[in-house]
């Protein structure tokens, strides 16, 4: 019968116009930005053929291997210019506007191809290189002094970049780093998905989640049904098929976007070879630092974990919503009040004094974790880089919001229904 | 059997009812008083939609808040402002509610028909209830309240919205599931009880003032109420000085019906009190010292 009661439930945030045509809008507008910044999906496919020929490793061997492929290749580009380069990028440099229309459309495409490749294989043999001038000390004392850190703050930082330093040595042993990815620096692709399209997906999910909770929390109370309803044999335990309901809302409503939006992300961005690429990969270092992971995951599994604290950060969200929602009886305030409390979260590490372990402790927050998945599991993520940022702010909120859903549960049950 | 034992309800200062003693067997209530005199308040607790600040509602001997599901799954329930869910057809209203009635889905479709059929809405069965007037509303309202078969029936202000047609028609309704069930019936019009009733039950500044039958509180004012015929100019002083409990124009005087508890005068004709009498005369604003 609970089943049926949240089914109902459900029913009512199905059959509201605002939102199902938020819900559609949203994935409408992800899937236009995906398409709309899609221009060099072609390019990304040579990441793909580098995996399938080299392997995903790269190896001396591999690389001694990609260098003849390429000697090979620029003996083919002697053919169609009839002159000897080094590089393909020679050819380039002294090519003029003219000069295009002596080739054909093939004859550029393999031209194209072998600028990258080259591209690629100049990035794999700078890795070594690159790496050596990390030091992970002078990257701490960076974050240190930019962040004024002092005291206990700056104490706690050292350690854990202490701990981060011997990751650093171990994946760099391990060879993490290099296995062939698309190329960070051209192309910005974890920052692309990771940052820009799970914004969307995050702020749309919560958006979503926080109205369709107040929605169903206070639906009686909105269509003045509340005598009807909780005089009924269920009584105020409808209020907990109406948690059930939300948080089913929340799981369906952050799948649908997920999946549609994801969907259409890896059918025009193709992954298919570099799925098992590590994410510390060389190649995915965008900025002044690379992405380091405090573990060995393939790009696969830190999307997987991302979707994981992306879902379980919306539950978390949809079960706040109800505690508020159980208090304030309006559906608009308590979005806002959602909303405010989400940016407050951001906020409040800034108000820390810069000295105590509360600014780390501060940072533990659900706002914090799901805008920052681009640097989730990662030991380079400045103040957040601590190894168990992600699953103690996960089980922390996990506990505050189920203490918190029981509390208003009970506070509900002795309640007067006017 | 409901047993109200020395309930009170306080809002703060505000004190809605005070010390109500109680008790329902089988059979039709009346809950007859003005609006504001805590007739809500005392429906909402036997609902247990709101708790006693003293005192508890024990059925069969069992506190009903702790019997909890137990105790709400014998009740029926119709407020005062029955709510409903605009984009919703009936059936699916009442689907949803047999739902959290704890009634199975087959059993409920069964069960729905028969009472739509029952409020004159079977042909409505379908249509979205927003389109639907006051009285069709009421009208589903009672529907829902039957859903579960219930062996309690607590139906506050059901009238509101029905038609004169209506209104009988509900009337007969009510008579008939008062035979097996208890029925508490709360309304500030005389005439949705005074005759299908068992028993009356007035609550007056807070407290409970008359539960009985209405023949027994018709006799609290046994010859006290009067007819008499006099000229216009002379209704004003007659307003003053009685309970007017009504005035009727007839040929160029006024015949009115009043009450007084005292020596009557020779062109007073006595009548039979009503309970509509009574109730005018509880609930009287102030009206001078006389009577």
């Amino acid at each position: 019968m609970a089943m049926r009661i949240v089914w109902h439930e459900c029913q009512k945030a199905f059959k509201s116009p605002i939102l199902i045509g938020l819900l559609l809008l949203f994935t409408a507008f992800n899937v236009f930005v995906i398409v709309d910044n899609s221009y060099f999906k072609e390019e990304l496919k040579i990441a793909n053929q580098l995996v399938e020929k080299y392997g995903r490793k790269i190896t001396d061997e591999s690389l001694l291997q990609f260098e003849k492929d390429l000697q090979d290749d620029l003996t083919a580009l002697k053919e169609i210019t009839g002159q000897e380069y080094q590089s393909v990028y020679d050819f380039l440099e002294t090519l003029t506007f003219e000069d295009q229309n002596r080739y054909s459309e093939q004859e550029w495409r393999f031209i194209e191809q072998l600028q990258l490749k080259e591209m690629y294989f100049s990035m794999a043999n700078d890795i070594d290189a690159s790496y050596a001038k990390i030091d992970i000390q002078k990257v701490a004392e960076g974050t240190i002094a930019q962040s004024r850190l002092s005291g206990n703050a700056e104490k706690t930082l050292l350690r854990e970049y202490e701990k981060f330093s011997q990751r650093f040595e171990e994946m760099k042993q391990n060879g993490e780093h290099k296995e062939w990815f698309f190329a960070g620096k051209a192309y910005f692709m974890h920052s692309f998905l990771f940052k820009t399209v799970f914004l969307h997906i995050v702020i749309e999910s919560l958006m979503l989640i926080i109205l369709s909770t107040a929605l169903i929390t206070n639906y009686e109370f909105e269509n003045r049904t509340q005598l009807v309803t909780y005089g009924t044999t269920r009584g105020r335990r409808l209020m907990k098929d109406k948690l059930g309901a939300s948080v089913a809302m929340a799981a369906l409503l952050t799948t649908f976007i997920l999946v549609a939006t994801l969907s259409t992300y890896f059918i025009v961005y193709d992954y298919s070879n570099v799925w098992g690429t590590s994410i510390n990969s060389a190649f995915n270092w965008e900025y002044n630092f690379p992405n380091i992971a405090w573990w060995n995951l393939s790009i696969g599994q830190f999307l997987s974990g991302t979707i994981a604290i992306v879902f379980i950060t919306m539950l978390l969200y949809s079960g706040l919503t109800f505690t508020l929602t159980t208090f304030v009886k309006n559906s608009y305030i308590a979005a806002i009040l959602m909303a405010t409390f989400f940016v407050l979260a951001l906020l409040i590490p800034g108000f820390m004094p810069t000295s105590s372990n509360l600014l780390f402790i501060t940072s533990y927050s659900l706002s914090l974790l799901v805008l920052n998945t681009a640097s989730s599991f990662m030991g380079s993520s400045g103040l957040i880089m601590f190894k168990n940022f992600e699953w103690m702010t996960t089980v922390c909120w996990t506990m505050i919001t189920f203490v918190l859903c029981i509390f208003s549960l009970k506070w509900f049950h002795k309640k007067d229904i006017q | 059997m409901i047993l109200v034992k020395d309930i009170s309800k306080q809002y703060g200062d505000f004190t809605a009812l005070e010390n109500i003693n109680l008790e329902f067997t089988n059979g039709l209530y009346g809950l007859l008083a003005p609006n504001g005199a805590g007739k809500t308040t005392l429906i909402k607790m036997l609902a247990t939609l709101i708790a006693p600040s003293k005192g508890e509602i024990l059925y069969n001997g069992k506190n009903i808040v702790a019997m909890d599901e137990d105790y709400r799954s014998l009740l029926g329930y119709l407020p005062q402002q029955f709510g409903f869910y605009k984009n919703y057809t009936p059936k699916q209203y009442l689907l949803y509610l047999a739902a959290l009635k704890g009634i199975g889905k087959k059993e409920a479709l069964d069960k729905i028909d028969d009472l739509l059929e029952k409020v004159a809405l079977r042909e409505v069965t379908n249509k979205k209830m927003k389109k639907f007037s006051g009285g069709m509303i009421q009208r589903v309202g009672i529907a829902q309240s039957l859903l579960n078969d219930p062996k309690i029936l607590i139906l506050d202000e059901p009238t509101a919205g029905l038609d004169p047609k209506e209104r009988a028609r509900f009337r007969h309704l009510l008579t008939e599931l008062a035979r097996e069930r208890l029925v508490i019936v709360s309304t500030h019009i005389v005439s949705d009880v005074e005759t299908i009733a068992n028993e009356i039950i007035m609550i007056k500044n807070r407290q409970l003032l008359y539960k009985d039958s209405v023949e027994r509180i018709c006799a609290t004012l046994d010859g006290h109420v009067y007819e008499t015929t006099i000229p216009y100019e002379q209704l004003e002083t007659y307003r003053r000085q009685f309970v007017l409990l009504s005035e009727k124009q007839e040929r160029g005087s006024m015949v009115i019906r009043f009450i007084h508890k005292g020596e009557a005068e020779a062109n007073w004709l006595p009548l039979a009190p009503q309970l509509e009498d009574v109730f005018l005369y509880e609930y009287r604003d102030d009206i001078g010292e006389e009577v």
